[in-house]
């Protein structure tokens, strides 16, 4: 599915992001489904003293705080909002098979699908108003977020992680154009061996750091960007293989690896790191989450690359992988009223406000550029305005949203319930086919093994 | 040779109502059972049940999905850590980071407890300064380390730098990484180490000193005859606290280097946190716990044994 | 065997170990007074270019505005930081003073007196020491689960003195070996056991105590493995595992160094303490 808009910038965001919904879902897309379509509001004022557990992991905890304060102003919740840090989907799990006080909850799509096979989680499907929530989001999303038939959660936000960002500023001064810019993932190494023939010591910083989410993930995005499947979407048997997708990427890899481009620290590093080493200026290339571009050109955050980062184009190839969140509700033993106070701050905050407004997720996608899955807020000239501020040059707003349409999403190893198991598993093995300079072929054998030994495993 | 007893104690002087009236005493076991049992029955209940349950779950294969399922599979995962190579090498870091931790921990704690000994009289603060690694948790030792040592953030890099050299030096390599680790353990602890040395420094009474200048002993021999056989005790007992926090230490690790670069510092209590709390394969890791426990008690048994029944007479 | 001055090898060697103790702890401290940009640049900068206050007043909740117009925002995390901070306080404070209550006399028995069971009494309590709380740490949440003890004070107090009681307990053996064997002659002269050991024994021993009772205060402050599962997220979470906060997902190291700074205040306020100590046994 590869999207062009070549026929020239569109001025209105509204024809834009219609022409890119339609392209995402491939699926008719009925116009702007409009904010005047606001049903008579049901009331999301809580109805017990009971207080409403909510956890996520910390991102912008400033941000969501105020929103659930806000909350509890308007509507006299008792919400209570905390994070949970370190190992999140593993505190989270124990927390789940442990009943906690715990109601509602930030989960990605594979460990969404995971607490929801373990039985601990009440799907959206649940709420009054999910089949307007579900008409409202971009198919290819809500597809990633149901499971077994039930919506999982709602929208917290949908961006792409393994957008591939270019320091402009070191490219030029390496002697480079923005047309020498590659297109492909073989382009990109090519690209990175030149730049330090050219004097740049430090010219790519791959996705190879420590977190649940960095290895591994770095491996699956790049088979699929290559056009390659980890494992089929329906049956979750493994698809890889030596001399496809999979064993090209490896053998780059390894290729990048001996050749000491790499600072072998990465290895180490959590999220923070990561993002700390690009914003230094000190890399040219580096995979990093779509909404972090934001980061990247705002020079109060990042002075040293702000203005210079921009984005590899689609137009050959698809760049990362959807990478989303959701907002879902805990299964635990409740009164009913409590569960009542627990779906209506879910929807207020995941859905719409009782003013029809969706002002928690145009609240992310103004601050943090945080995309959402609601076409209602990613039609909106807001949105526009939004990604404009937080782009290097003004083609770039086009780029991005070109990026955002042709990603890819892992459904055969995420939407399994096996699927953090495997992604553990990998982020090893990954690892030690890079330090200890294991055989391609060994690798991916052993990955489609697991993922077989996992399929039976569950019965699969 | 001691505060206290230098100064009158309020205590120990007779009071009005004075020594107790005689009667029956207890004996040393019946003094001794009464004082230590119910501490023993605090630790027995709230120790003993979390360790059964490990044991109970080291012998089943548990099962969260498509229903909570515990299948009773023998010693299946004890003999599955045997061949696991994972096992294996986790268990290789995990005594070396112990070796070079006590080693460490002791020489700088020694050298840090006789600089602070030799401190003028206007000086002694510098002690409380001294004092203040041991006061940091080990998770902040651990964040501490990751910027001091990685090449983006670190010294090395920022010293290299000012002398010319455009190069980013990074001590969390696979290489080094255990040594690195070790060092920031020891940088942790030494100071406790050093303090209690220190404490027991000071009790060598002054004469002895002046006995070894009448028989000319040069200051290596004064440090040998005179300084370190009443640290003796004290230092067998920190190398068995180090080795026992060495094999035990986990959020060092887990806010330094995640287990990394790679799995290179993945040490023993990584590889079970991961197997148990991030894999949910709570048999198998339990049975891996125990190998750990098995690992504590023999070393610091073997501690005792060959040095230990030495000293602690 | 006090030296009356300062030699040149003392002199290198004070300073050696003034900078072995302050560079790792000022590398990362000083981002608390850096902004995002100054923090992530390469080479790394050795001393803040522009100090400035901000990441303290963030992390208690507060804006903070530089010369410039800027404002910095408060964090998120300020909320769990405060509490973080008092539940520390209050955890630790319990834990050390029922340490302290219990190990005194087991291990001035155990580094005192002769009985027939005591190799294996004090087996069974090091046993305990030995655990590494990783292969505890699941059992414990099961248990606690049942029991309606996660995310309480309580709770993490009950595990807290699994850790604290073997410690403190052998460490003191080794103090109380030391000293001087007074209680014979107390017991001759007809003082009882219990009279003998808090009065004359345990003010004897007044040092050792206290290095004792900020042992256990500094485990309690410090702890981080049981935390992270049994209190994070809740209404007793304790300052460890609230700073933690802002060392995943997204960068904060200023908020992550200036909350770090604020959790070793306490236990640097005690070490001094502790050093004046020292001081006044060292006046014999």
């Amino acid at each position: 599915m590869t999207v062009k808009f070549q026929e020239g910038r569109r001025r209105h965001l509204l024809r834009a992001t219609t022409a890119l919904s339609g392209l995402l879902a491939a699926a008719v897309v009925a116009g702007s489904l409009g904010v005047s379509a606001v049903s008579a509001q049901e009331s999301f004022e809580a109805i017990t003293d009971e207080n409403v557990y909510f956890r996520g992991w910390q991102f912008r905890t400033d941000v969501v705080q105020g929103n659930v304060d806000t909350y509890n102003e308007t509507m006299g919740g008792n919400v209570d909002y905390a994070t949970v840090t370190g190992d999140y989907p593993a505190i989270m799990e124990q927390n789940l098979i442990a009943g906690g006080e715990l109601d509602v909850l930030y989960a990605n799509p594979s460990s969404a699908v995971r607490y929801f096979e373990g039985g601990w989680i009440t799907p959206a499907t649940a709420l009054p108003n999910s089949d307007e929530i579900m008409e409202d989001m971009y198919p290819n999303i809500r597809e990633a977020w149901t499971h077994n038939g039930e919506l999982l959660g709602l929208s917290y936000f949908v961006s792409v992680r393994g957008t591939l960002l270019a320091n402009l500023e070191l490219i030029e001064e390496a002697g480079f154009t923005e047309e020498d810019l590659p297109a492909t993932w073989p382009e990109l190494y090519d690209m990175v061996y030149a730049l330090n023939e050219a004097g740049v010591d430090t010219p790519f910083l791959p996705h190879w750091f420590a977190e649940y989410f960095g290895i591994s993930w770095g491996f699956v995005f790049e088979v699929m960007n290559r056009g390659g499947v980890v494992a089929d979407a329906e049956t979750n048997e493994p698809m890889l293989s030596v001399d496809g997708p999979a064993g090209e990427t490896l053998a780059d890899w390894k290729e990048l690896w001996n050749s000491g481009l790499v600072p072998e620290e990465v290895l180490s590093y959590n999220e923070a790191a990561f993002i700390d080493a690009y914003r230094s200026g000190r890399y040219v290339f580096s995979p990093q989450q779509l909404y972090d571009i934001k980061t990247f050109n705002d020079e109060s955050q990042s002075a040293d690359v702000a203005g210079h980062i921009t984005l590899l184009s689609s137009e050959e190839q698809s760049w990362g992988l959807i990478d989303s969140a959701m907002y879902m509700m805990t299964s635990r033993d409740r009164a009913e009223d409590h569960t009542q106070d627990v779906m209506n701050f879910t929807s207020w905050y995941g859905y719409k406000n009782e003013e029809g407004e969706y002002a928690v997720a145009n609240r992310w996608l103004e601050e943090n550029m945080l995309f959402s899955a609601y076409r209602s807020v990613m039609e909106s000239d807001m949105a526009r305005e939004a990604i404009e501020s937080a782009v290097a040059r003004p083609e770039d707003y086009q780029t991005l949203l070109d990026v955002y349409a042709t990603t890819d999403y892992p459904a055969g190893i995420w939407n399994v319930v096996w699927a953090e198991e495997f992604n553990s598993w990998l982020r090893d093995k990954l690892f030690a086919f890079l330090q200890n300079d294991l055989p391609v072929e060994e690798v991916i054998n052993e990955a489609n093994a697991e993922i077989e030994r996992l399929n039976d495993r569950y019965g699969l | 040779m001691n505060g206290s007893s230098a100064r009158p104690s309020r205590s120990s002087e007779p009071t009005p109502h004075g020594a107790p009236k005689p009667r029956r005493e207890l004996s040393d076991l019946q003094f001794a059972l009464v004082v230590t049992v119910p501490v023993l029955l605090f630790l027995v209940v709230v120790v003993a049940y979390p360790l059964g349950y490990a044991l109970y779950m080291s012998f089943h294969d548990i099962r969260f999905f498509g229903g909570y399922s515990a299948e009773f599979i023998g010693g299946e995962n004890y003999a599955g850590v045997l061949s696991d190579s994972a096992f294996w090498g986790a268990l290789w870091l995990t005594i070396r980071f112990t070796i070079v931790t006590v080693l460490l921990g002791l020489l700088i704690g020694l050298g840090l407890a006789i600089v602070l000994r030799d401190l003028p009289p206007g000086w002694k603060w510098l002690r409380a300064l001294i004092i203040l690694p041991w006061a940091v948790s080990p998770y902040g030792t651990g964040i501490f380390f990751a910027y001091l040592g990685r090449g983006q953030t670190g010294f090395g890099t920022a010293f290299a730098n000012a002398l010319g050299i455009d190069e980013a030096i990074n001590f969390i390599s696979a290489q080094w990484v255990i040594e690195y680790l070790a060092f920031g353990n020891a940088w942790n602890m030494a100071p406790l180490v050093a303090f209690f040395l220190l404490a027991n420094m000071l009790t060598i009474p002054k004469r002895l000193y002046h006995l070894a200048a009448l028989d000319r002993m040069n200051r290596f021999e004064q440090f040998w005859n005179v300084t370190l056989p009443p640290l003796r005790f004290t230092l067998f007992v920190f190398s068995c606290i180090l080795t026992v926090l060495a094999l035990k230490t986990f959020d060092f690790i887990f806010t330094q280097t995640q287990g990394g670069p790679g799995n290179a510092s993945s040490v023993l209590t990584y590889l079970i946190y991961r197997i148990s709390f991030v894999n949910l394969n709570l048999g198998y890791g339990a049975a891996m716990s125990f190998f750990l426990l098995a690992l504590i008690l023999g070393l610091t048994g073997a501690l005792f044994f060959f040095w230990g029944r030495k000293v602690s007479r | 065997m006090t030296r009356k001055r300062f030699s040149i090898w003392l002199i290198l060697a004070v300073a050696v170990a003034l900078l072995w103790t302050f560079l790792p702890m000022y590398w990362t401290i000083k981002y608390a007074f850096m902004t995002k940009t100054e923090i992530a640049s390469f080479p790394p900068l050795s001393f803040p270019p522009a100090p400035q206050l901000a990441s303290f007043f963030n992390i208690f909740g507060f804006d903070y505005t530089l010369p410039d117009g800027t404002v910095i925002p408060a964090s998120g995390q300020a909320r769990q930081v405060m509490l973080g901070l008092r539940n520390s306080m209050i955890v630790s404070v319990i834990v050390t003073t029922i340490t302290m209550v219990v190990v005194l006399p087991v291990a001035y028995v155990f580094a005192r007196l002769e009985f027939t069971a005591k190799g294996k009494l004090l087996a069974a309590i090091l046993l305990s020491v030995s655990l590494p709380p990783v292969s505890t740490l699941i059992p414990f949440y099961a248990v606690y689960v049942q029991l309606g003890l996660v995310g309480t004070i309580t709770g993490l107090v009950i595990v807290t003195l699994t850790i604290t009681i073997p410690i403190v307990v052998w460490m003191l053996i080794g103090f109380f070996r030391n000293l001087p064997p007074i209680e014979q002659l107390a017991r001759i002269d007809g003082f009882s056991r219990l009279y003998t050991f808090t009065r004359i024994i345990v003010p004897m021993a007044r040092s050792g105590v206290l290095v004792a009772s900020v042992i256990a205060f500094l485990f309690a402050w410090n702890e981080y493995v049981y935390a992270q599962v049994l209190v994070t997220g809740s209404q007793a979470v304790t300052l460890p595992a609230a700073m933690s906060g802002f060392l995943f997902q997204v960068p904060e190291p200023a908020h992550l160094a200036a909350s770090l700074l604020v959790s070793l205040l306490p236990p640097f306020f005690i070490a001094f303490f502790l050093q004046r100590h020292i001081a006044e046994m060292n006046l014999v």
